[in-house]
């Protein structure tokens, strides 16, 4: 099918086209879900491998289960985004069982958080918001970034998340107000102070 | 906070983007998990040419059928030629005729073809 007359058609029917054979259909759906992906990972590990890692196994997946793919069941996005979050969420376990059992050999510092955020002083605000994004508890960073960053509405984040709306306005509520708190000693930092200073 | 936002904002504007070597990665998973269409051709058997009798044993249903058909057609004839006197006798009885030289087997036909 032209490529022209595939932009205007849905991510499952594409997904259709694609398990009927048609190649352009795989193409317009990697352009259309790959940068998502990738920058959803990307704000979860805060790692450009591991985020292509597992932008990469999404799509793997998604082509596998195309041929069983049942069209009106969700949104082909909804479903990517849900598999990379448990994705990223086990990455994210693996890595405090790494570092839980690299800890135990040795002493273990006094308020990882705050003394990671300390270290931040020269760093930019992108890497600062990540550092803190870093710190919040998985699923309030998972709303946080789905809602704020990758611009989901509230009745999607729940469906990725399998949890009710409520719990996602509650859990992005959360996720902002420690994030403020993580970042409200940054300011200085951050050059907010300096800013509101020379206006 | 309004300076979150604005970070928020900044890191919109600044998101990971997949590199090339990604996108071809992923473009080649496509290639190779993509289903194969199924092809609807036609089934053609080929069938070697065959000889008058086993045609014709053929369109009969097989060997015992023709040889069936062709011993009731040799019987038929020997009838036909010999007329044996008690096969006669027989015919005789059935028809009311005397010589089986024309029999009708659909007598109330003639009513209808008779012209007036």
């Amino acid at each position: 099918m032209p490529r022209d007359s595939l932009a205007e058609i849905a991510d499952d029917t594409l997904l259709v086209l694609y398990a009927n054979g048609d190649r352009d259909a795989a193409r317009l759906l990697t352009h259309r879900l790959l940068p998502r992906l990738v920058s959803f990972a990307g704000r979860m590990l805060g790692d450009r491998a591991e985020a292509e890692d597992v932008a990469q196994d999404v799509m793997l997946r998604l082509w596998q289960m195309a041929p069983d793919w049942r069209q009106g069941d969700a949104k082909v996005s909804t479903w990517a985004y849900r598999v990379a979050s448990n994705l990223c969420t086990d990455r994210l376990r693996a890595r405090v069982r790494r570092r839980t059992s690299a800890l135990d050999e040795v002493a273990e510092p006094e308020d990882g958080a705050a003394s990671a955020l300390a270290g931040l002083i020269e760093a930019d605000r992108m890497a600062a918001l990540e550092a803190a994004l870093a710190q919040l508890p998985e699923r309030q960073r998972e709303a946080v970034v789905l809602r704020h960053l990758e611009g989901l509405t509230n009745p999607e984040i729940a469906e990725i998340l399998q949890i009710g709306v409520e719990a996602v306005e509650s859990l992005t509520a959360r996720g902002k107000r420690a994030l403020s708190a993580a970042l409200s000693g940054q300011r200085a930092a951050l050059g907010y102070e300096e800013a509101e200073a020379n206006g | 906070m309004d300076d979150l936002d604005d970070l928020f904002a900044q890191a919109r504007a600044g998101a990971m983007q997949p590199s090339d070597d990604l996108t071809r990665r992923v473009l080649a998973d496509a290639e190779r998990l993509q289903p194969k269409p199924t092809a609807f051709a036609p089934r053609v058997t080929v069938r070697q040419s065959e000889g008058f009798w086993a045609g014709l044993s053929r369109f009969f249903g097989g060997g015992f059928s023709l040889a069936g058909i062709g011993s009731a057609a040799v019987l038929g004839l020997f009838f036909g030629f010999v007329q044996p006197s008690a096969l006669m006798s027989m015919t005789t009885g059935m028809t009311g005729a005397d010589t089986l030289d024309t029999l009708e087997l659909m007598p109330g036909v003639d009513a209808l073809l008779t012209e007036e």
